[in-house]
């Protein structure tokens, strides 16, 4: 797949007038994230790698978003969503429950724990996750579609979206701070946010890319 | 380079304000030549007089097209001049301050019909510039809300434009005074014509002044003086237009040299409200784009410069 942002890394605007030193120390902290976990167990540590390894699949040309890693520590210290569905525990005790039922589940079906069954396997089980099929004692009567469409996704995806790799694959700028966006019309593009190419705009737009700041 | 480039942008307003309080000076000091004339009769006419009088009218022209060249060279690149007829201010104003400064060195007391080409064009730019973006308010969803009049391309902008050529033609009007004549335009009095003009373009540059500075909730006391002084000028200088002859206005002649001041300490005020934006001045890209347009306020003085003109044209020639 031809690159949408040749060219472009949101990591230069480094020491531009784009960030400053509180955004530097931000993404300084989320680069830094420890690769072990602080709040699941090592069984549930497995399993999340796996389930994150399946809900938002990685290129192996390049060092993954260490997902797990983020869901843990929003688990470790707390950050909360502000708000949460009645039927679903707690945001740390719904994942440490959901990652046990689906062990659980993968138990009962393939004789397995789920890191170690086949990809397709894990898809399977995912996804009688999100129809809510999933039942047994040790959902403990969390409602497992509940648990992958409000714990599961969000969790996951968000982490990924907060990682400067993600942000350069959409041609996102990073923190609007201390600068932000002066263009506001659809389609319309600052001097300092990424160029857009089609696959045969690659070059022109890599050149223009080499401004943004 | 980024430095260079900030110390440059810097100085481009503060240029603009030197070049302002010259001109203002000069002013100053031609009228107080003439005022000891004032009891003479009309019958004693000084030749040189009209072509002084446009002489300064060219400066006021001229000054006003160096803030919509400035003001629409920014706020037109910051619409990525999505329209080719984006960069048509920018021309014709960069044409009126051309030829004002050609009108300035000039003492014919002839018009000149590049001078008088120009000024029109420039005041038709205005006037469809003026059209367009009223057209593009209107057509946005929501039309002429309070939301789109404050965040669409103001009004009030391409007005300025039709202001400068305005000025400019009526110059070169009074230029063109047969010697020992007295100047009119259309049979008025000339001196009555640009006060006139002068009190309406007043009225409309405090109107587009009074939108935005509402739109800015007035956060900063000194954002109410271009909504009072320059009205108590139009007032005067109206009351002027249509008062009666061989009557010294020191109070009028006060009220425009002060919005002539106000003009370039707005855009001072505005340099520091770029400033106070997240950034501030080392953000320039965008602070100088998204923070109070600095180039916009000298648009005062230069309807101020114009109403002095106007002024010393009522005292060197008064009508009746």
């Amino acid at each position: 797949m031809a690159d949408r942002y040749p060219g472009y890394d949101v990591m230069a605007k480094r020491w531009t007038e784009s960030w400053n030193e509180t955004t530097r120390q931000v993404i300084d902290r989320r680069l830094a994230v420890a690769h072990e976990p602080r709040f699941f167990s090592a069984a549930e540590w497995r399993t999340l790698n796996a389930v994150c390894d399946r809900i938002m699949p990685q290129p192996r040309d390049r060092p993954p978003v260490p997902l797990p890693a983020y869901v843990d520590q929003k688990m470790a210290d707390g950050l909360l969503d502000g708000y949460r569905y009645a039927e679903l525990p707690p945001q740390g005790e719904a994942w440490q429950r959901g990652l046990a039922a689906l062990d659980a589940a993968a138990l009962e079906a393939h004789g397995a724990v789920f890191h170690a069954l086949a990809a397709e396997q894990q898809d399977g089980l995912l996804r009688s996750m999100q129809e809510g099929s999933l039942t047994g004692a040790a959902w403990r009567g969390m409602p497992c579609k509940l648990f992958f469409e409000h714990r599961v996704i969000p969790d996951i995806t968000h982490a990924y979206y907060a990682h400067p790799v993600a942000w350069n694959e959409i041609g996102f700028g990073g923190p609007a701070s201390p600068r932000g966006y002066v263009r506001m019309g659809l389609d319309r593009r600052d001097p300092w946010e990424a160029v857009e190419a089609a696959p045969d705009e690659q070059v022109d737009a890599r050149r223009k890319t080499d401004h943004v700041g | 380079m980024t430095r260079d480039s900030t110390a440059l942008t810097a100085s481009a307003p503060a240029f603009l304000g030197l070049a302002a309080l010259a001109l203002t000076l000069r002013a100053a000091g031609g009228t107080r030549a003439v005022q000891p004339r004032l009891p003479v009769r009309a019958q004693a006419i000084d030749p040189g007089a009209a072509v002084r009088a446009a002489r300064r009218m060219n400066r006021a022209a001229g000054l006003i097209a160096a803030s919509v060249l400035a003001d629409s060279a920014v706020e037109h690149y910051r619409g990525s001049f999505h329209n080719k007829a984006m960069v048509a201010p920018l021309v014709t104003a960069a044409l009126s301050l051309a030829v004002s400064a050609h009108g300035n060195a000039d003492k014919r007391p002839v018009a000149h019909w590049v001078r008088d080409s120009v000024y029109v064009t420039a005041a038709l730019t205005g006037l469809v510039g003026t059209c367009f973006h009223i057209f593009n308010i209107g057509k946005k969803p929501g039309g002429f809300s309070w939301q789109n009049l404050f965040y669409s391309a103001p009004i009030g902008a391409p007005a300025a434009l039709v202001l400068s050529g305005a000025v400019g033609f009526l110059a070169e009007r009074v230029r063109d005074t047969t010697p020992g004549m007295a100047p009119t335009i259309a049979g008025v009095s000339a001196g009555r014509a640009v006060a006139a003009a002068t009190s309406l373009g007043l009225l409309g540059t405090v109107a587009e002044a009074g939108l935005l500075h509402f739109r800015g909730a007035y956060h900063d006391p000194f954002m109410y003086l271009p909504v009072t002084i320059p009205p108590v000028t139009a007032a005067l200088i109206g009351n002027a237009a249509i008062g009666r002859a061989h009557h010294r206005r020191p109070l009028t002649r006060f009220g425009l040299r002060l919005t002539a001041l106000l003009g370039f300490a707005g855009a001072g005020f505005h340099a520091l409200g770029v400033a106070r934006n997240m950034g501030g001045w080392r953000n320039w890209r965008q602070n100088l784009l998204n923070g109070p347009p600095i180039p916009a306020p000298p648009s005062f003085t230069g309807l101020a410069l114009a109403g002095l003109a106007a002024l010393g044209l009522m005292e060197d020639h008064p009508d009746g």
